[in-house]
């Protein structure tokens, strides 16, 4: 038989379901433990604490209102200390990319500045390069003070917008609230 | 002696009809926004960026739309004014394991389908995709092929203007879907690489006596899955690079056969390509885009056509390039004007069929589009842009639009 009359069953039938059925890691689209993912943030801490601290309703309300988003009272963080010094926090948090879930983590030091980004899961068929080192670095330094939107301090992905958009507020939500349990002195 | 200043008759339907979408929808909006002071009780986040309050599990199926409502005036003639349910598409994720899920879309365009009216109904998107691990996924189905800016990027939210560009509608023809398989890996230096097998085109399609292949020759012959002849395939890859915060350059290209074992002479074979780069530091956001695709093979397909207004053409090609600039926020609330210049030629060339037989290459039409984006909210925007045509100045129009994505 003419490989001219075979090509497209063959194209079709070893080709579509050989990479739909090729063996994949559970959870492939989990990239990071938040255990990974402190240690990544704070590779100078010998150990890592964790604490749930709670903002009180009033700085609640006041952080929804200037941030324009939810902002939940009770949140765990992972205090990174190096003996006796802190040396920062990790939050981990959950946004909507454009349908689904994108969970991240926030590493931020002792002086309210931004350490690192890290996307632990991702699961959008595209807007996946909010993922790219280059454009999480943009978060770095950043603190309570700064702008912390796509299109001021922060630059958009091409084909990514919303998991840009959402990640970049999420991110400015962790960093409030972090400033807002540094002022009253809830890290120690 | 005193003048009383009113707009021209041209204008007040059209900036009526603007100024009370604006009003509306913006409304809501600005006072969220400026009521700071006495906080709400409850929680009033967007809805796109947190999970569902309270859910424990992520859920498993997911609806979403997107559409346009469009009025078009054209300059010069104020009796043809449209006003255009342009699309409405309602789309269904289904995710079956972490790993694997269903992506579909349905379009209903010109808002009624049946055999007496112009709408169509069309699924847009249907397909599995396996994530392969961290780096690659593998999609089949009826999947969008990854070429320019727009096709796999076609919301209204997120493409300037109330019409989609010419060059990625005329040359590239999106909204462009084929069937087939397609690997999708993602780097972690910033490269993006696509590549598949598909089914192709179809040029015995190809309607000689209609002028559809002047304003789109790829438009005409696609077979959008619809019993599309798979006897010839095309293969694809597309590479983008977005290892710098904003930059985006890329490209793209898709080789098929469209015989599809009915032509007596050589199969002809569409080719396409793209080079694209779209940058958006803050506040600014500039794409460039060309684009050329040549069918090869038609004067066999032509010669029969011959007296018809409308031949195959052996090139078309287009470019353009576009500025915006977000020059107003306020919450969510969003002004962005833009301005973009575009050059495109559905018919650069055709085969050579004799003397006075092979048809003139058609003229490279210029148009210059200004216009604003008016985002109410990331998912709600409102468009108004003039659309002015060096060629054809009948087509030179004003525009409104209403666009949703969630």
């Amino acid at each position: 038989m003419r490989w001219d009359r075979l090509r497209v069953p063959v194209a079709f039938t070893l080709v579509g379901p050989a990479a739909l059925v090729s063996p994949a890691p559970v959870f492939a689209a989990d990239y990071l433990t938040a255990d990974q993912a402190q240690t990544l943030l704070f590779p100078d801490a010998d150990r890592f604490e964790t604490a749930t601290l709670a903002l009180d309703a009033a700085t609640s309300a006041e952080l929804q209102s200037r941030l324009g988003v939810a902002v939940k009272r009770s949140w765990e963080l992972r205090l990174a200390r190096h003996g006796d010094a802190l040396l920062g926090a990790v939050a981990a948090d959950d946004v909507i990319g454009k349908f689904e879930r994108i969970t991240f983590a926030v590493g931020i030091g002792t002086d309210g500045a931004v350490r690192g980004v890290e996307i632990l899961s991702y699961r959008e068929s595209h807007g996946q390069e909010v993922r790219l080192p280059a454009w999480r670095k943009q978060f770095v330094g950043k603190t309570a003070a700064s702008r912390i939107e796509v299109g001021e301090e922060i630059s958009n992905i091409s084909g990514a917008t919303l998991s840009c958009r959402h990640v970049t507020l999420g991110t400015r939500r962790i960093v409030a609230v972090v400033d807002a349990l540094r002022a009253r002195g809830a890290l120690r | 002696m005193h003048r009383v200043i009113t707009p021209s008759p041209f204008f007040r339907p059209l900036g009526v009809v603007l100024a009370v979408l604006a009003a509306a929808l913006a409304g809501s909006a600005r006072a969220q926004a400026e009521e700071p002071s006495s906080p709400p009780p409850q929680p009033a986040a967007p809805s796109s960026l947190d999970a569902p309050s309270g859910s424990a599990a992520e859920p498993a199926t997911v609806i979403t739309s997107y559409g346009e409502l469009n009025v078009n005036r054209p300059i010069s003639s104020a009796a043809s004014t449209t006003a255009d349910l342009r699309r409405f598409v309602l789309g269904l994720q289904h995710r079956f394991s972490p790993v694997m899920k269903f992506v579909a879309e349905l379009e209903v365009e010109h808002a009624v389908s049946s055999a007496g009216d112009r709408g169509e109904v069309e699924v847009e998107q249907a397909f599995i995709e396996r994530q392969l691990g961290p780096t690659w996924a593998a999609r089949a189905g009826l999947i969008l092929m990854p070429m320019g800016l727009l096709n796999e990027h076609h919301e209204p939210t997120v493409y300037y203007g109330v019409e989609r560009n010419f060059v990625e509608t005329a040359i590239v023809p999106s909204t462009w879907r084929e069937g087939g398989v397609e690997i999708v890996g993602a780097f972690e230096n910033g490269l993006t690489l696509q590549g598949g097998v598909s089914t192709s085109f179809d040029a015995q399609k190809w309607d000689a006596a209609s002028t559809e292949g002047q304003d789109s020759p790829l438009g005409s012959i696609h077979q959008e899955l619809q019993l599309a002849r798979a006897r010839d395939l095309g293969a694809f890859a597309a590479l983008d690079w977005r290892g710098m915060p904003g930059l985006l350059i890329g490209g793209a290209a898709f080789v098929g056969g469209a015989g599809q074992g009915q032509s007596t002479g050589s199969t002809p074979v569409v080719a396409l390509w793209d080079l694209h780069a779209r940058w958006t530091p803050p506040r600014l956001d500039l794409s460039a885009l060309y684009a050329r695709g040549t069918i090869s093979n038609t004067a066999a397909l032509n010669t029969p056509r011959v007296g018809n207004p409308t031949l195959i053409p052996a090139a078309f090609d287009g470019w353009y390039l576009q500025a915006a600039y977000q020059a107003w926020t306020h919450g969510e609330l969003a002004l962005k004007p833009f301005v973009r210049f575009e050059r495109f030629n559905t018919g650069r060339s055709y085969a050579e069929l004799g003397p006075r037989l092979t048809p003139a290459a058609r003229p490279t039409e210029s148009v210059v589009t200004v216009g604003v984006n008016f985002d109410v909210s990331p998912e709600v925007v409102i468009k108004a842009d003039y659309q002015r045509f060096d060629v054809d100045s009948s087509r030179s129009r004003v525009d409104l639009g209403l666009g949703w994505s969630f």
